[in-house]
């Protein structure tokens, strides 16, 4: 790997740009069921990255050719806000990128959503980036999780993800954005809560081979933490009389 | 929530291959598929749930298109139901409630409906097909209870309630709040009973 990449110094003395060690999470809160028309819905605060999570149905499919007879759809729509980050997403209609992030999603999800019980019928993610902050893609796929797990659709697992990069040199978890945006690998990965299965696993940058098993077993211990904050955000809004759904 | 505890989709609830409701099996054991929690016997209550239409299940409904064959009847399901014209005498129309019984569910979803009843003026509300079982209450006590404080009230698997325009409607719907809102915590019955008496020597 050339050493000019790391002209940068972002990490000094075993500490990064937001004092971080290279194995801690940045500041994680997530919230259950705070919108009251969707079916299920969640917020994530992740460092700098506000993500607001809704889920639909399953209903009606439309267009109706498109339907299965044999299972539900799985449809993700990942979108970033004009405002959400520094450089300006404009329109925020569809584009190359948020084709992708909502692809790779959908895919997490088709492995893990119990579709089979629900013929004819579709399944709607939307995931909204209010405030973009690096690592929005295992932050929605965090958030969606727990939106579809309080609309009360089936699911196999819980999944939530993490992104683990290199940047001047070493191995770290979850980056920031300008360790990101400097570094020279972008590795997130997304494990199942109770097989450990890894339901995304995309590479931006180069790692060699050995780097990257040692990532994925990073990326593994920091998503334990992180299906355990996805349970709380669960019990705290179950543990409390329900608001929502009462509908006249 | 009285030390129950929260269960979580994917989490084991038990060892061996049991049915439930909300549940799989995989391998040898059984996990969740939905967020739920365990009751004192053990057996898992999912505390979110979509409808799902099984056959004798009694639904709520309003009639949303009628044809020369049948009428499509809304029911808290992606599709419509069913109720095919030739088995009924009598005549709906457009916005009518009825309640029925599910006669068929085909593979895909479709379901027909038999047995039907139209339901004089009234109002329907939306209860979470999860808290059903609570609102009907063992050996229906809970709604028998309804009925009697505050007038006629049928309760549809569906999540579907509709109270008749007779009732006291302001209170059946403060009371299907609280039946809503305290569905999980123990001692629900007794909660009920005491608003009702509370009402009763308010007026």
């Amino acid at each position: 790997m050339a050493s000019s990449v790391s002209e940068v110094r972002m990490v000094v003395d075993g500490k990064r740009m937001d004092g971080r060690s290279p194995e801690d999470l940045r500041p994680v809160r997530i919230e259950a069921g705070i919108l009251h028309e969707a079916d299920g819905s969640a917020f994530v605060e992740w460092g700098g990255n506000k993500i607001l999570c809704g889920v639909y149905g399953p209903r009606e499919c439309i267009p109706r050719f498109a339907a299965s007879p044999y299972r539900a759809l799985v449809k993700c729509r990942y979108m970033m806000s004009p405002f959400a980050s520094l450089e300006e997403h404009s329109r925020s209609g569809p584009s190359r990128r948020s084709t992708e992030l909502s692809k790779v999603i959908r895919e997490v999800f088709e492995n893990l959503v119990i579709s089979e019980k629900f013929p004819n019928t579709q399944i709607d993610i939307y995931i909204d980036v209010l405030q973009a902050d690096g690592g929005t893609r295992t932050a929605s796929i965090t958030a969606a999780a727990v939106a579809l797990a309080n609309a009360g659709i089936p699911m196999r697992d819980m999944v939530a993800a993490v992104a683990v990069g290199k940047a001047d040199g070493q191995l770290l978890v979850d980056l920031g954005k300008a360790e990101d945006n400097f570094g020279q690998s972008d590795t997130p990965v997304a494990f199942s809560g109770r097989d450990k299965d890894i339901l995304l696993l995309q590479m931006d940058g180069l790692l060699t081979k050995d780097e990257l098993l040692r990532a994925i077993d990073m990326a593994q211990a920091a998503t334990e933490s992180i299906h355990d904050l996805q349970a709380d955000a669960l019990r705290r809004f179950y543990e409390q009389p329900s608001q929502k759904k009462f509908k006249m | 929530m009285n030390n129950r505890r929260i269960i979580l989709p994917g989490e084991k609830i038990a060892d061996g291959k049991v049915s439930a409701p909300g549940a799989f099996v995989q391998g040898e054991a059984t996990f969740a598929a939905v967020i739920g929690m365990m009751d004192e016997e053990g057996r898992f209550i999912p505390l979110e749930r979509k409808y799902r239409p099984i056959v004798d299940d009694t639904v709520v409904g309003m009639v949303t298109d009628a044809r020369h064959a049948g009428y499509d009847v809304e029911l808290n399901l992606p599709d419509v139901g069913f109720i095919p014209s030739r088995d009924i005498r009598l005549k709906l129309e457009l916005g009518d409630f009825v309640v029925c019984r599910i006669r068929e569910v085909s593979e895909v979803g479709q379901v027909d409906l038999g047995e039907v009843r139209r339901l004089p003026k009234g109002k329907i509300i939306e209860f979470p097909p999860a808290k059903v079982p609570r609102l009907i209450g063992k050996k229906m006590s809970m709604i028998t209870m309804l009925k009697e404080n505050v007038g006629d009230i049928i309760v549809g698997n569906n999540g579907y309630v509709w109270i008749s325009e007779k009732a006291d409607v302001p209170l059946a719907i403060k009371v299907i709040k609280m039946i809503d809102e305290g569905a999980h915590f123990p001692g629900l019955t007794d909660r009920v009973a005491a608003l009702f008496g509370k009402e009763r020597t308010g007026e």
